[in-house]
Parts: C-alpha cells; structure tokens; sequence
C-alpha cells in the first residue's frame, strides 16, 4: 500500500456513509421529479438540490479514486447541468436516463465497498449522453427565482458570538428554529458596527412569547410592512432553500453497525449475569435477614430495570425508517410496469416505522422481489382490468406499521389474485406431494415459497433476479420473521410480513416439558391456554382441540424432541399464528417469562429446524430458545414436514 | 491560537483536509458545513487561514469570499479554494475574487500540504 492508499483506507467508511445519504436524497428527489412530470409542477429547486448531491458525489469519488463513480456523478452532474440553465427541459427519458444513472451509481459504489469488480455502466452512460445536449458547458448559474419575498412579515437578525456558539446558539441552529416557525424567504450575511450579523426573511407568524424565547439568545425580530421588502445596503442575497434540502444535520454521529453489535453483545453479557446474580441470590435469601434483605432486593429490581433500559437505549440507536426500503419501490414498478405494459400507482404507508438497520439491509431484497412479483404476475393489463369492470390502472399498496416488538410490512395489490389452481398443477408437474382437496392460502404460501417449485417462466426472469420465493422465506425466517399470505380471485393478494423490532435479546415465555426447559420469544405466541386432555381429538394422525369454535391443530413439542410424554395431564398451549394457520404448541408447564439473549446455534451438528438459537438463563444451564413459526409451519400434516 | 478553518458541505472532504494539514497547521481547526457558517465562524473566531469549497448550498464559496475580502479585518486572511476538477473555469473567478491559491479535488494530503506550506510561508514573508 503506497501512502495515498493509506490515507484513503482511513476515510472509506465516510466515504460509504456519506453517499447512503446522497443516495437516498437523490432517490427521493427523482421520485419529486416523476411526480412533476406527471402533471405536476417542476420545481427549480429540486434540480438545484440533485445538481448538489451529484456534485458531491462526484468530488468524493474523485478524492477516493473511485472513477467509475466519478465519471457517472459527472455525466448526470452535466445533464442537470443544462436543465438548470434551461437549455433543455427535463423529459420521460432523461428521468429514466437519471435513474438508471442513479442504479448504477449505487451498483458501483455497492461494488467497491463489498471488494467486487465494478459493473458495467455503459447503458446509463449512453442513456445519459443522449439526453444531454452538446453544450453543457459549466456556467455561472443563473440566480434561480427566489421565493415569494413579498409573503415575508418579519426581519430576523441574529449575531453570532462565541459564547452563543458555544451554547449551540450559531447560524445554523438559528436558521433551523426559523424553518421550524415559518418559511425562510431570504438569508444573508451582513456586516454592521458590532460585526457580522445575519439577516433573514420570514413569513411566519410569531407570537411575543417565542420573540422573547429568542431574544434571549440574540436573536432580534422585527415586523416587516405588507412589501416584505426593507431597503437594505450593500449584502449579498441568496434565496433560500426549503427544509429539504438538508442533507446533513449536524449533530449526527455515525457509527459502524459492527460496533452496535459489540455493545448489544455486552448487554447481553450484562443481562445474562444479572441473571446469575439473581439466582444466587435466590439461594441467599433465607440466610439473610429481612430487613437486610429487602435493599438487596430493590437494588436488584432497581438494576433489572436500567439494564432494560439501557438495551431499549441501544435497540433504538439501530433503529432507521423503513423508507430505505419503500423509498425504492417506485423505481423498480416505474420500470418493470412499463415492461410488461401494466399500469401501477404505488401507495406507501407508514414510511417512518422505524426498524433495525440490520434487518432494513437483509429485508430489501425480498421486498423488491415481492413487488417485482405483483408487477409481473399479480396485475392484470389496463384492458384486462377494465374488462374486469376495475379502474384501468392498479394500486400497489406498501404499508409498515410497529407494533410493540413487531414491525409489521404487507405488500398489496388490487390484482387478480392467486391462480390456485395453476399452482397446484405446477406443484404437482414440478413432483411436490400435495393432500387432495382445497388449498387454503397457507398453503398455497407453502407450495410458492418451496424449493422445488419451479418459477421459470419468461415474467419470472423478471420477477427473479436470483430471488426467488424460497429465499424470501428463507431470509424471513433467519430473521425470525413470518410471512403470510391473503389472496383472492380478482380482487388481489396480500404478503404480510411480520418482523421483531430487533435481533438478539428479546422476551421469551419458559416452559418445560418432562425435564427439559424451553424457551419461546413472546414476540411469536399469540395466546396461551389451557387444554384438559378429555377436550383432545384425533382427526387422523393428529390431535385436535376446540379453539374459538373451531379446532386448533396440537403439535406436542415431547413428540418432536423424544420426551417422554405425561398421559393424562392438562396441556399448556402456546398458539402461534392467527386463522386458519393456528397451531397449539404444547408443554407440560409455562415457568415464567423473561428476557432472553439469543445466542444463535453455529453449530451444523446442533442446527435443529426449530430451533432459532440458545439461552444461558442464569444458571448455567442451555435452554434451548424455539423457532415456534417453523414448528407450527411444519406442524401437523405440514408440506415440509421437517420433524417428521 | 489561530485556527484553520474548513469549508465544505462534505464532512468526509472537511476529514480528509483536515488529516492532510494536521502538521502544517497546527493551531487546530474549525468547520463549517455551508457558507453562512463559515461567515459565522470567521466572526466569532480568530482565523488565520481558510479552506474553502466552492459549491455548497447556501451560498456560493465566491460570494463568501467576496463578502470576506470587503473587510478590512481580512484582506490578508490567506484563502486556498479547494474545489472539484472540472469547475476550472471558476479559476479566473476565484482568483479575481481574492483567493489565495486555487486548488481542485482531488488532491492528495502531500501536495495539499505542500501548497499551504508555501501559501503560509510566503504570507509570512509579507507580514516581516
């Protein structure tokens, strides 16, 4: 490694954090873009603000030696170029053009940042150079139209000092407090007598006590006449710019996710000798007086209670918007929709969810191929759907919602729903054994989600792109997450994905069956009853139990680890999962609830199919933690059938 | 002890400039993000020199050094701009506006030392 290449290896993991949030401002501005193309109105603003993050993009890559970057910042650099000196007028293919631009930017970045070659960029180069008109030479801009100053009622006159700055009082802040109260028409520099002060231009209304708030940290106001314009001298103005354009708080610290994981690690080492403690002190107990006893006690509860939060602390640092993975949906439909002739509106709902930055990168994925799939296969054409007696064009719905320690996301659409049918004479081409009868849509779920259904076809190429539903599946479950499906015959289908707000220390149910102790995170388990063994029924193989007036499956976990069963006792019953997909987990007896920290099974001799990880509970002994939506998946008369 | 002060709306550039002239400025230094800022910054602070980005949001580096260069207090303040390779024809700008030397990212940490090295030294001259 020469010097340089030192230099630089020390300021890569800026560099990749820096561009996520270009990135994800240039997504977000695009779709802006799209929308003003669809009859909106263009706002000039926004072609300033995704001119900026190309230029910064462009000059970072540079300063990491990262050309390919470079070379495709600049390209789209150029063409915004032109469109803000109105030489050109932003069309359909130069959005395209800017967003393939944009997907191979992130290819290539992706690329260096995993170690892999960079990918071909030639296409977006093309469609770039073809959009951009010759000239695009660099030019002073244009001052661009500021906005309304006649709206502006009030001057804002802030002097900076240190001791301001110092108390976190300086322009930035001031500026971000004016946003908050109104729109900011105009800031400039000004120098006056007592030195340089900043004048602004704000249409707000202010009430006195917030005029008082902000005098006290010398921030003067003063009402403007109906004009909005005060003569002023020699200063230099610049029109503002809306809340937008932003990119970077300050304030923010950025920390590799590597170190929130060793920190999360050491809670879990905390919790697990909290429990320790705990249970020595059990043994304590009656050697010490009471009133002795009692402070111990309390301290203890008292450290339970902070170490809780603390983890809730850490949890919440991890915890980013799902709208790093929404925010890409209207790309991908834009293009697959236009490809196979469909015509999709996509609705997002409850982009700020919040949920764990590990689970965002390892979600994305399969969320892009099940919005791939409602393109490709769930949406009839605009004819189809109009013959159908639908509106012509089709509503993608991507909506996320938190619940407690569950993030739930449901892809949507208003398609034709599910071809049962079909799927089954696949499966069944494809030699996957099915039960005769109806298929309920579990399991059709099943059968879509199963290794050997083949999903070959040409649209599925598409859909595709090495994803296929086994590995979306397969991704939930390693994140201990659910999918279900909710699908009918022309009116559209539903995957509703359920995931725990985070990984690695959660709240379980204990429970033991002969002598063995288990453990179920909570997060999973619907309801817990009680079964008499006399309410128990066979319906072939399997045991049934009457549950809200109809029959719950039983899968006994001493039948699937070989315990020795307790005839004739009661049964405690975890139900997991909601409907027709229920399924009675059953134990001798539920001990208690705690928080766990899961330790997951590296083991290839240990990696049970339900069994999501371990637990040291205190005492010293492994518990194992189980994986209860894979047992009840693979429960009684399952497709999968994995403890059989 | 007179500060450095970093202009740029990229915090990576605003690290690297500051890696780079870590042991040729060693007064310490300050940061600013956007132009005001840095207007912000000159007031409140002594400075005795100022690396400065072109393109940041709210105001052009051009104007802020226009608007540093009316005051007495800096006519001499030493201003490098450090801007992306491609906006070259802004040189002839820049240097009529009063900067002080003209450089383009990327740059590596040793020629940006270097160039500031003499900037300094030659400033130096002058003021004997």
């Amino acid at each position: 490694m020469t010097s340089d290449e030192d230099f630089l290896a020390g300021f890569m993991d800026d560099y990749f954090a820096e561009c996520d949030e270009h990135l994800s401002a240039m997504r977000r501005l695009l779709l802006v873009l799209d929308d003003g193309l669809n009859g909106g109105e263009l706002d000039p603003s926004c072609l300033d603000d995704l001119f900026r993050t190309f230029h910064s993009i462009k000059g970072i890559s540079g300063m990491v030696e990262l050309r390919e970057a470079e070379m495709l910042a600049h390209h789209m650099e150029s063409y915004l170029r032109v469109l803000r000196q109105r030489e050109a007028v932003l069309t359909k293919d130069g959005l395209d053009a800017l967003i393939n631009g944009v997907d191979a930017l992130e290819r290539t970045i992706a690329a260096r940042r995993s170690g892999e070659s960079t990918p071909e960029n030639d296409r977006a180069l093309g469609l770039l150079s073809a959009v951009t008109p010759a000239s695009g030479a660099a030019r002073p801009m244009p001052a661009a139209a500021s906005a309304s100053r006649a709206a502006a009622n009030w001057k804002v006159t802030f002097v900076p000092s240190s001791s301001l700055v110092s108390r976190g009082v300086n322009v930035d802040s001031v500026r971000g407090r004016l946003r908050a109260a109104g729109t900011l028409v105009d800031a400039a520099p000004q120098v006056r007598p007592e030195g340089v002060a900043f004048e602004f231009l704000l249409a707000a209304e202010l009430p006195e006590a917030v005029r008082e708030q902000w005098r006290e940290d010398g921030i003067s106001t003063e009402p403007l006449g109906p004009s909005g314009d005060t003569p002023r001298g020699d200063v230099l103005r610049r029109p503002e710019e809306g809340p937008a354009r932003t990119i970077q708080p300050s304030h923010v610290v950025r920390v590799d996710l590597t170190r929130l994981d060793e920190l999360m690690r050491m809670i879990g080492d905390l919790v697990i000798t909290r429990a320790r403690m705990d249970e020595t002190l059990k043994g304590l107990e009656r050697h010490v007086p009471a009133v002795e006893w009692r402070p111990v006690q309390e301290n203890s509860a008292t450290l339970e209670r902070q170490l809780r939060d603390l983890r809730e602390g850490v949890v919440r640092l991890r915890l980013v918007p799902v709208s790093e993975i929404f925010s890409r949906v209207p790309f991908v439909v834009r293009d697959l929709a236009r490809e196979f002739g469909k015509d999709v509106r996509v609705e997002l709902r409850g982009q700020h969810t919040e949920i764990d930055k590990f689970l965002i990168e390892r979600m994305l994925d399969p969320v892009v191929h099940l919005v791939r799939n409602a393109v490709s296969h769930g949406f009839e054409t605009p004819a189809e759907r109009q013959a159908a007696g639908k509106p012509p064009q089709g509503t993608l719905t991507l909506a996320a919602a938190g619940a407690g320690d569950i993030v739930v996301i449901e892809v949507s659409d208003d398609g034709r729903g599910i071809d049962a049918a079909r799927v089954v004479a696949r499966a069944r081409a494809a030699g996957i054994a099915l039960a005769d009868g109806a298929v309920d849509d579990s399991t059709l779920l099943r059968i879509i989600c199963s290794p050997g259904f083949s999903t070959r076809d040409e649209s599925d190429r598409a859909s595709g792109r090495g994803v296929g539903m086994a590995v979306v599946q397969t991704t939930i479950d390693e994140l201990n997450g659910t999918l279900s499906l909710d699908t009918t015959p022309g009116q559209g289908t539903r995957f509703t994905i359920e995931l725990p707000l985070t990984l690695s220390i959660t709240d379980a149910l204990l429970a033991v069956v002969g002598d063995r102790r288990f453990a179920v995170p909570q997060a999973s388990v619907r309801e817990v009853v009680e079964v008499t063994p006399g309410v128990l029924r066979r319906v072939g193989r399997h045991e049934v139990a009457p549950f809200r007036g109809g029959m719950l499956p039983i899968v006994r976990l001493s039948d699937i680890f070989g315990i020795a069963a307790r005839p004739g006792r009661a049964l405690h019953v975890f139900v997991i999962g909601s409907g027709s997909d229920a399924v009675g987990l059953a134990v001798d007896r539920i001990t208690g609830q705690r928080e766990i920290v899961v330790r997951s099974m590296t083991d290839a001799l240990v990696d049970v199919p339900g069994v999501l990880g371990a637990t040291d509970l205190g005492d010293g002994r492994v518990v194992l933690i189980l994986d209860a939506a894979a047992i009840a998946r693979s429960g009684p008369g399952g497709l999968v059938g994995a403890q059989s | 002890m007179e500060r450095t002060l970093v202009v740029d709306d990229s915090p990576t550039i605003r690290r690297m400039v500051i890696a780079s002239l870590r042991d040729t400025c060693v007064g310490g230094f300050s940061e600013a993000g956007s132009g005001l800022e840095a207007i912000e910054q000159l007031a409140v602070g002594p400075v005795s020199l100022v690396v400065l980005d072109l393109n940041m949001p709210d105001m052009h580096g051009l104007e802020v050094l226009r608007f540093v260069r009316k005051h007495q207090a800096f006519r001499r303040l030493p201003v490098v701009v450090l801007t992306t390779r491609g906006d070259e024809e802004s040189r002839a700008a820049a240097l009529a506006a009063g900067a002080s030397l003209y450089l383009t990212k990327p740059f590596t940490p040793q020629a940006l030392a270097g160039h500031v090295r003499s900037l300094l030294e030659s400033a130096h001259g002058e003021h004997a």
